[in-house]
């Protein structure tokens, strides 16, 4: 161990999106960085177990759906027997490398010294960082930001075993594609990946507590999700409870629901959601805990209780997506070195990878009553659209939310195909104070799904004609 | 399994030209491989297959009779012990699983085709053990690291496949001749992750069982399946390590590069040296 420690302006614990944007950030204003990362590659969870591989496999998914919706008689066939799950993602190692690449470039360039080991807080401006073959040696920092991310949580009733019953790591080094698959949880994670091996042909049942899944969504959304989802095969059980989940001897997974209802697979899926990776951190060095949620609590500035340790990314708790993270990781930094802020984003919207996306910006309905008194609401249904026909999307929505008087737009919420692409024009609306107007009086390229945009206005300006003529 | 073409003349082992032609065999693919027994290669199809059917598994394991007979022993044996004896295959199937007697099935004729060289039982047994520690050590590490288990296990189980092949080779080329012992197994070092997996692959085994046999000592080399090479690397070290009353090997583990690659600290190991009690009951019952 060293007798005196190394010193750095900043340190950086993880290298996911947070902890390497918010390095890049601490060296571009001139600091000397130190970036921890655990495993042997930067990029997290994002890179390589999370976001791209899954995204990886979804395009596979995404292919297959759409020709059983276009050719249904050739897809019939498409997927055979004992199909491989590697088969499916061929160009994962491409694409994660070239991700890596991208963002080892990055720090490079930017004079980021990177470590790989686990760091251990010794105290608030100290940090042990042992690496795998048990060599130690303790840095010192003005500034540390935690950005340690997050883990799939294991409940203590499940055993989850990477084999039969898998959490959303492992089901992504699945080796078949099983025939059935039950998925514990209606979560973000569980309806993106029930809804991929449901494209994929599997059997997917999925069951969760809460009366729908996604609840958070506009329910409006959310039901046709559920709609869209039994149309193609799956099932969704909800307001129920596993009471029990074990492995068969003879393969499989027997679930047990509340109600006695007992469902079988040959595989399951446990995703209740994530846990803050703090584990190994020793927090209460740095006279740090976690809060009541298990995750590391902040104020609006990224900061911790301890004002120089930071924290960003997943392991602060929802909404853990990689564009959140990275913004959190690049405003805590400013704000703790005193740079500008500049303006912070007023929306971030949201993207779900479900098949079809689903994606969210704004106000939804009820949180624009509950703010003007009434909403003004607009709707697009995608068989109203050409390009919905000629994609074969006739089951998606657009909602266009606005104000209580039918003019600001203050949300949008698309489900369908391109729906997380769509969203930023809305996004843009809402950030600029575009009127449900703009959309009407601009001529967008024909055919496309941008055209649900001009249709929800429509509906918007007609709703809000009734409305004056009745006041 | 015997070596095939020119002999090198009876006792004048010629090391240097003994090493040529093994090489050349080896380059030319002009070594005798053994054929996957078949009833592995049964057993594989049903436990894989997701409608495989357990009363088939143990009409085709009961067809073998040695084969039938190590199946029971190793269900029978201390890793699996449960209250009641196993008298019937349907039995140990019905209690073990689909899947962990197709590892046993694998392994038992494993065991009675392939790591078999006359002369040197001694040897044989040693590698079976350590075959089954590792591939038992590399299904562990991947559940460790929240991996699916399938791969690792029959991928750690073959790991050194291609050292009887090699021993049996050399024997045969040598002809009666007498090999020094250490560059016999130099050279086995050397060549056997090659030739290993140029015999899973002569096998029609799923690609990345032999991509992770062919890098089990190099990683890097086995492309988009380098974590599960670097995972059988792992469980190899792992089952020399708890093996070695010295702690000779546990020091080679403790230091060695591939645990930064797979992202395993000091306080894994703990946890997972706890299980090597059970582990190396389960290595011992396979063999």
């Amino acid at each position: 161990m060293n007798p005196v420690p190394e010193t750095f302006d900043v340190v950086i614990i993880g290298g996911g999106p947070a902890g390497h944007k918010a390095a890049v950030q601490a060296a571009k204003a001139g600091q000397r960085t130190l970036l921890i990362e655990r495993e042997a590659r930067i990029g997290g969870e994002c890179v390589h177990r999370g976001t791209i591989p899954s995204k990886t496999l979804r395009e596979s998914a995404v292919y297959f759906s759409g020709l059983r919706r276009r050719a249904a008689h050739i897809a019939k066939d498409a997927l055979g027997k004992q199909v491989l799950v590697q088969s499916l993602m061929q160009r994962l190692d491409k694409v994660e490398h070239a991700q890596e690449s991208f963002l080892e470039d990055q720090l490079v360039r930017n004079g980021i010294e990177v470590r790989q080991g686990h760091a251990r807080f010794v105290s608030d401006h100290e940090l042990e960082i042992a690496t795998a073959n048990g060599n130690k040696q303790v840095v010192r920092a003005e500034i540390i930001l935690i950005a340690t991310g997050s883990r799939p949580r294991a409940p203590a009733d499940i055993e989850i075993d990477h084999d039969r019953v898998l959490d959303s790591d492992s089901i992504l080094s699945l080796i078949y594609l099983p025939q059935s698959l039950v998925v514990l949880g209606a979560g973000v994670i569980a309806c993106e990946f029930a809804t991929i091996f449901l494209s994929l042909g599997v059997q997917v049942t999925m069951i969760d507590k809460a009366p729908r899944p996604l609840g958070f969504l506009d329910p409006e959304l959310a039901e046709r999700f559920v709609l869209r989802f039994e149309r193609d095969g799956g099932k969704f059980i909800g307001s129920t409870s596993h009471t029990r989940v074990t492995s068969e001897p003879l393969g499989g997974v027997e679930v047990t629901l509340a109600d006695g209802q007992v469902l079988r697979a040959e595989r399951a899926l446990v995703a209740l959601g994530r846990t803050a990776s703090v584990a190994s951190l020793n927090l209460s060095a740095a006279g740090l805990a976690l809060n009541e949620r298990g995750f590391i609590g902040i104020d609006a500035s990224g900061r911790t209780s301890v004002p120089h340790i930071l924290a960003a990314g997943d392991v602060i708790g929802p909404p853990g997506l990689a564009t959140s993270s990275m913004e959190q990781g690049r405003r805590a930094i400013r704000h703790a070195l005193g740079l500008d802020l500049g303006v912070a984003a007023p929306v971030l919207p949201v993207g779900i990878y479900t098949i079809p996306e689903i994606a969210s910006v704004g106000l939804t309905e009820a949180e624009a009553i509950k703010r003007y008194g009434r909403a003004v609401v607009g709707r697009a249904r995608f068989d109203e659209i050409a390009r919905g026909h000629i994609n074969g999307e006739t089951d998606g929505l657009l909602k266009l939310v606005c104000d209580e008087r039918g003019r600001k737009i203050v949300g949008a919420h698309v489900i369908g195909e391109g729906a997380t692409e769509l969203i930023h024009l809305a996004q843009l609306a809402i950030v600029t104070g575009l009127e449900a107007d703009a959309f009407v009086d601009n001529v967008f390229n024909f055919p496309t799904l941008a055209e649900a945009y001009r249709v929800a206005a429509l509906d918007v300006v007609g709703r809000r004609a009734r409305l004056q003529a009745t006041a | 399994m015997r070596a095939s073409g020119a002999r090198i003349p009876p006792r004048a082992c010629d090391v240097q030209a003994l090493r040529a032609e093994l090489s050349r065999r080896i380059e030319a693919d002009d070594l005798d491989l053994p054929i996957l027994p078949d009833v592995a290669a049964r057993v594989l199809s049903i436990c894989q297959d997701p409608d495989g059917d357990p009363q088939r598994l143990a009409e085709l394991i009961q067809r073998d009779p040695a084969l039938a007979a190590n199946t029971l022993r190793i269900a029978n044996s201390a890793a699996y012990a449960a209250a009641e004896p196993i008298v019937s295959l349907s039995q140990a199937i019905a209690r073990l699983g689909l899947s962990t007697m197709g590892d046993i099935a694998i392994g038992a004729a494993m065991n009675a085709k392939v790591f078999v060289v006359p002369g040197r039982e001694g040897e044989m047994l040693e590698l079976r053990r350590h075959a089954a520690a590792t591939g038992i050590w590399t299904r562990e590490l991947a559940r460790h690291r929240r991996r699916n288990v399938e791969a690792a296990f029959l991928s750690g189980l073959m790991h050194d496949v291609g050292k009887p092949i090699l021993l049996q080779a050399v024997i045969d080329l040598a002809d009666g001749a007498e090999v020094d012992e250490t560059i016999l197994h130099t050279w086995i070092d050397e060549l056997h992750a090659q030739v290993g997996a140029r015999l899973l692959e002569s096998w029609n085994l799923p690609p990345w069982v032999a991509a992770a046999v062919a890098g089990h000592h190099a990683p890097e080399r086995a492309g988009a399946h380098r974590e599960l090479a670097a995972t059988v690397l792992l469980g190899d070290l792992f089952a020399h390590a708890t093996d070695d009353p010295t702690g000779e090997h546990e020091q080679k583990l403790r230091q060695h590069i591939v645990l930064g690659e797979l992202g395993i600290y000091p306080d894994d190991l703990v946890q997972l040296l706890a299980r090597k009690t059970a582990i190396q009951a389960s290595a011992q019952s396979f063999a």
